[in-house]
C-alpha cells in the first residue's frame, strides 16, 4: 500500500495549485463548501460532508454555450476550453455522481459538448470516509464510504497520514514525484449504518404511480430549487440567449445554460402556457420516479448516490430515504393484494 | 406531553370532529425528531401535532394553495392554521390585499416563547414585545415563561452596518449572495410572495438573466425586499428556509425599520387598512 | 492624453415636466452634459423601482428619476406614489451598498429649463467623482449595454 504522510500531501497539493485549478473543502462562516483555493492551508480538515456538490465544476451553476455576435453578419463562437481542473477531497458518493452525469451526456449521443470538456480537464482525488454520517445512505443506492467509482485517486485516512491507490491514468500521472512510502497497512473498515431501507427495483414503481401517497407528501413541498441544487447527480438546466452588449450595428448574445429543477413551478411549462406537471404532486413524484425509475430505464443508472444532502436542506423537512422505505412498504401492500 | 401540545391537539381534533375546517395545518415530528409542517385532515391524526422552538416557517404560506375553489360551484376550502403573533400578521395582509377571506381561516395562536434559527434565537424574537397574537379563534399559552423584553431593539445589527462605508456594504453583501445558490426557497417559504410569475423568472419583459452569478442574485434579494416594503410582516420564514444560512432578515428589518421612521406603519395591524405603496398623504414631504 | 472616467447616467423623465423642462432647456441652447440617456415616461408614477436596479445592472453609475412638482402632476397622483417608492427604495440601495448620491429623484417642472441643466450637471460631477459603480465589476456577462459617450 502507497502510504503518504500529511506533510507530503500538502507539498504535492501546493505543487498541484502551482500547474492547475486546486478545489477543495473551505469551511465558510461554518459552512463547508467546495471552492477554488491557492495553497492547501485554506483545505478545511475533518470536514463530513460540504453543504454542496463539486459538480459545479463539471456541470457549472452558469456556463456560456456559445458567444452570438449579430452585426452585418453574424459569428458564432465557443468559449474557451476549460482550465484542467483537481478536486481535492471528494467523497466517494460525490464521486459517483460523473456515472450518472457520463450516462447522459456522454454514453447517450448527442454528445454534451461543454460537459465533455469539463470531464476531460477533471481530476478528482477522493477521500474516503471513516463512517456514513447521520443523513447518509450511499449503502441503499449501490454505493459505499470507500467506493472508488468516478475516482481518479482514493486516499484513505491511517495512522501517520493516507493509503493513496491510484485509479486511472489521469491519477497516475498527477502523483508522478510524490514521495510516499510502501507499507502493508490494512485501512480500516468504515462504520456503516445497518438497517437502512431496501431501495425497490426500477421496473416495481410504476404500481405506485397513481397512489395518493404522493399528494400527501407533497403537501408541504414548496416547490423551491434546494433539493436539486444540492444533489450531486441532479442536472436538469434552463437555456436563454441574453444580451450581452449592445453597441451601434453590434448586438452580443452568449447562450446560457443555468441550473433549473423539476420541482420548479414553471419548470415544465410550455409555449402556450400549457403545464403538464402544473402541481405540486406531480412535480414532486417526478423527483423521486425521475431518480429511482425514469432514469435507470432510460440511462442504465441511479439518479441518486446517497448523499443525504437533500435531507438536510430541505426546509420543510421532506425525507428521501423516508420515502424510499414508504415505497417499499406500500409495494409490499400492493404485492399482497395483486 | 407538555400542556400547549395538549392544547393544540385538542383544538384541532375539535375543529375536525365537528366539520367547522377540512384540514389543520401545523407542525410534526420525523422519524428522525426533526420539525415539519404537517396537514392534518382526519381528527384522529391530530396527535401527530407539536409545538416547539424550531418551528420558524411561517404556515399562513401554506394557505395560497388553499384559498380558491377546488372547481365549479364548490366552496373555498376551510383551513385552521396555527399561528406565532408574527404570523397573524400575514393574516391581515392577505386580508387587506384579497386574496383570503377571513371566515374560511379558523387561527389557532399562541403566546409566543420565540423561536431559533440554526440553533440560535432568532434576533427579533429576542427583543420582541409583541407575544400575543393580534387575531385569535383559539389561544393557546406557551409552556415556557415569556419575558418582555424592556426596549424594542431589533435593529442593532443593522444599525452596525449602517456605520460602514457604502463600499462594505456592498462588499458584505457580496460576499454573502456569492453563497446564494438562486434556489428561491426564500421566496417560496415567504406568505407575502404569491406572485405567480417572480419578476426574477419573467422572459417578457425580461429583468434579469438566468445566470447564477451575484449581479443578478442581488437583483433578485434587493428587488423582493423592496417588493415586500411594508408587506413584510418579520416572520422570518425566508431566513429559516435559506439552505445557505444567508441573513436575509437584515434586509427585510431594514425596510420595516425605514417604514416604521418614515410613516409610522407597521405591517398586519388592521385587516381593513390599505397597503402602504397603495396610498398617499398630499402634505408629506419625503426625503427621496 | 489621459481619458477621463465618463459616467454612464440613465435619466427617467416624466413626459409632462422635466421632459418638457428638458426640451426647454435644448431650445434655450443652455448645454448641459452628454452622459445622460433620456427615458420618456408619461410620469414618474409609472417608473417602476425595478426599472432603477436594472438600469444599475446594465451599467449605469447613476439613475435619475424626474418628475412633476408634489401637486403638480398630469395624472394628480402619479408623483406622490413616485415619492413614497423611492423614499424607500433609495434607504435599501443605500443599505446594500450603492452609494446614497447615485440616485437622484427630485421634481422639474416644464418651465425649468435652466433648472433642469443645473441639476443634470451637479449629478453627472458628482457621480464623475464617485466613480464607476462597483457592483458589475466582476459581472462577466455584462460587457456593455450602453454606448459609449462620443465626446
Amino acid at each position: 500500500m502507497k502510504i503518504i504522510t500529511q506533510k507530503h500531501l500538502q507539498e504535492w497539493l501546493s505543487r498541484l495549485a502551482g500547474e492547475m485549478n486546486l478545489v477543495a473543502p473551505v469551511n465558510s462562516k461554518g459552512k463547508m463548501i467546495y471552492r477554488e483555493i491557492k495553497s492547501p492551508e485554506q483545505i478545511a480538515w475533518g470536514f463530513e460532508r460540504t453543504k454542496m456538490p463539486p459538480k459545479n465544476w463539471y456541470f457549472p451553476m452558469t456556463e456560456s454555450i456559445l458567444e452570438i455576435k449579430q452585426g452585418k453578419e453574424t459569428k458564432i463562437t465557443e468559449p474557451p476550453e476549460p482550465q484542467k481542473t483537481v478536486i481535492f477531497g471528494v467523497r466517494p458518493c460525490d464521486a459517483r455522481s460523473v456515472i450518472a452525469f457520463d450516462a447522459l451526456f456522454l454514453n447517450k449521443p448527442p454528445v454534451d459538448r461543454q460537459y465533455a470538456r469539463h470531464r476531460e480537464a477533471l481530476i478528482m482525488i477522493g477521500l474516503s470516509c471513516p463512517q456514513m454520517w447521520d443523513t447518509c445512505f450511499c449503502l441503499t443506492v449501490g454505493g459505499a464510504p470507500n467506493s472508488k467509482e468516478g475516482l481518479d485517486i482514493l486516499l484513505s485516512q491511517v495512522e501517520d497520514g493516507y493509503a493513496v491507490e491510484l485509479l486511472t491514468v489521469k491519477g497516475e500521472t498527477i502523483f508522478e514525484g510524490v514521495t510516499f512510502k510502501e507499507l502493508a497497512i490494512k485501512v480500516d473498515e468504515p462504520q456503516i449504518h445497518n438497517g437502512l431501507p431496501a431501495l425497490r427495483k426500477s421496473d416495481q414503481w410504476m404500481a405506485l404511480f397513481n397512489d395518493l401517497y404522493w399528494q400527501k407528501l407533497s403537501d408541504s413541498c414548496l416547490s423551491c430549487r434546494v433539493c436539486s441544487f444540492v444533489c450531486p447527480t441532479c442536472r436538469c438546466y434552463d437555456v436563454r440567449d441574453e444580451l450581452v452588449a449592445l453597441k451601434p450595428g453590434l448586438k452580443e448574445y452568449e447562450r446560457l445554460r443555468a441550473w433549473d429543477s423539476c420541482t420548479a413551478t414553471g419548470y415544465r411549462r410550455i409555449a402556450g402556457g400549457h403545464n403538464p406537471r402544473d402541481t405540486k404532486e406531480k412535480r414532486l413524484r417526478n423527483r423521486f420516479y425521475c431518480k429511482f425509475m425514469y432514469y435507470p430505464e432510460d440511462y442504465g443508472s441511479l439518479g441518486c448516490v446517497g448523499c443525504g444532502r437533500c435531507i438536510d436542506a430541505c426546509p420543510v423537512g421532506i425525507d428521501i430515504l423516508e420515502v424510499i422505505e414508504n415505497v417499499d412498504h406500500l409495494l409490499e401492500k400492493v404485492q399482497i393484494n395483486v | 406531553m407538555t400542556k400547549m401540545n395538549k392544547q393544540i391537539r385538542a383544538a384541532a381534533e375539535k375543529y375536525l370532529k365537528d366539520s367547522i375546517v377540512s384540514c389543520v395545518i401545523g407542525y410534526e415530528e420525523d422519524s428522525r425528531g426533526r420539525i415539519r409542517p404537517a396537514f392534518i385532515e382526519d381528527a384522529k391524526d391530530a396527535d401527530r401535532l407539536i409545538w416547539n422552538a424550531t418551528c420558524n416557517l411561517n404556515l399562513v404560506n401554506y394557505l395560497h394553495q388553499r384559498k380558491l375553489s377546488p372547481g365549479k360551484d364548490q366552496p373555498v376550502p376551510k383551513t385552521a392554521v396555527l399561528v406565532r403573533p408574527c404570523d397573524v400578521r400575514s393574516i391581515n395582509l392577505l386580508i387587506s390585499e384579497q386574496q383570503i377571506k377571513r371566515e374560511n381561516i379558523k387561527l389557532i395562536g399562541i403566546t409566543c416563547p420565540g423561536t431559533e434559527i440554526n440553533g440560535q434565537p432568532r434576533t427579533i424574537c429576542q427583543f420582541c414585545m409583541e407575544r400575543t397574537p393580534v387575531d385569535w379563534d383559539v389561544l393557546i399559552d406557551s409552556d415556557q415563561p415569556i419575558e418582555i423584553p424592556s426596549a424594542e431593539d431589533i435593529y442593532e445589527d443593522i444599525k452596525e452596518m449602517e456605520n460602514w462605508t457604502p463600499a462594505e456594504r456592498l462588499a458584505y453583501w457580496q460576499k454573502e449572495f456569492d453563497n446564494c445558490i438562486r434556489c428561491y426557497a426564500c421566496r417560496l417559504a415567504c406568505p407575502g410572495c404569491y406572485c405567480y410569475e417572480c419578476v426574477s423568472e419573467q422572459v417578457d419583459p425580461h429583468w434579469t438573466s438566468i445566470a447564477l452569478d451575484v449581479p443578478e442574485k442581488m437583483f433578485f434579494h434587493v428587488m423582493r425586499a423592496y417588493h415586500l416594503a411594508g408587506r413584510c410582516v418579520g416572520c422570518d420564514a425566508c431566513e429559516a428556509a435559506c439552505p445557505m444560512n444567508i441573513p436575509l432578515s437584515r434586509l427585510n428589518r431594514k425596510v420595516a425599520r425605514e417604514i416604521l421612521e418614515m410613516f409610522n406603519y407597521k405591517t398586519g395591524d388592521d385587516p381593513e387598512e390599505a397597503p402602504l405603496l397603495a396610498c398617499f398623504d398630499p402634505h408629506e414631504r419625503l426625503r427621496t | 492624453m489621459t481619458t477621463q472616467f465618463e459616467p454612464k447616467i440613465v435619466s427617467f423623465l416624466c413626459n409632462w415636466c422635466s421632459y418638457a423642462g428638458a426640451d426647454l432647456a435644448g431650445t434655450s441652447r443652455i448645454s448641459y452634459p452628454q452622459n445622460i440617456r433620456i427615458i420618456r415616461v408619461p410620469c414618474s408614477g409609472r417608473i417602476d423601482p425595478l426599472f432603477v436596479v436594472k438600469a444599475f445592472l446594465d451599467g449605469a453609475d447613476g439613475v435619475m428619476v424626474l418628475g412633476c412638482h408634489p401637486g403638480d402632476c398630469h395624472y394628480q397622483q402619479g408623483n406622490y406614489y413616485a415619492q413614497r417608492r423611492y423614499a424607500i427604495m433609495h434607504k435599501l440601495l443605500e443599505f446594500t451598498g450603492v452609494e446614497f448620491e447615485r440616485l437622484y429623484v427630485d421634481w422639474v417642472s416644464a418651465s425649468e429649463g435652466k433648472r433642469f441643466a443645473t441639476v443634470v450637471t451637479r449629478f453627472t460631477d458628482q457621480i464623475r467623482e464617485l466613480g464607476p459603480l462597483k457592483l458589475n465589476e466582476n459581472n462577466k456577462y455584462l460587457k456593455e449595454k450602453l454606448p459609449e459617450v462620443a465626446l
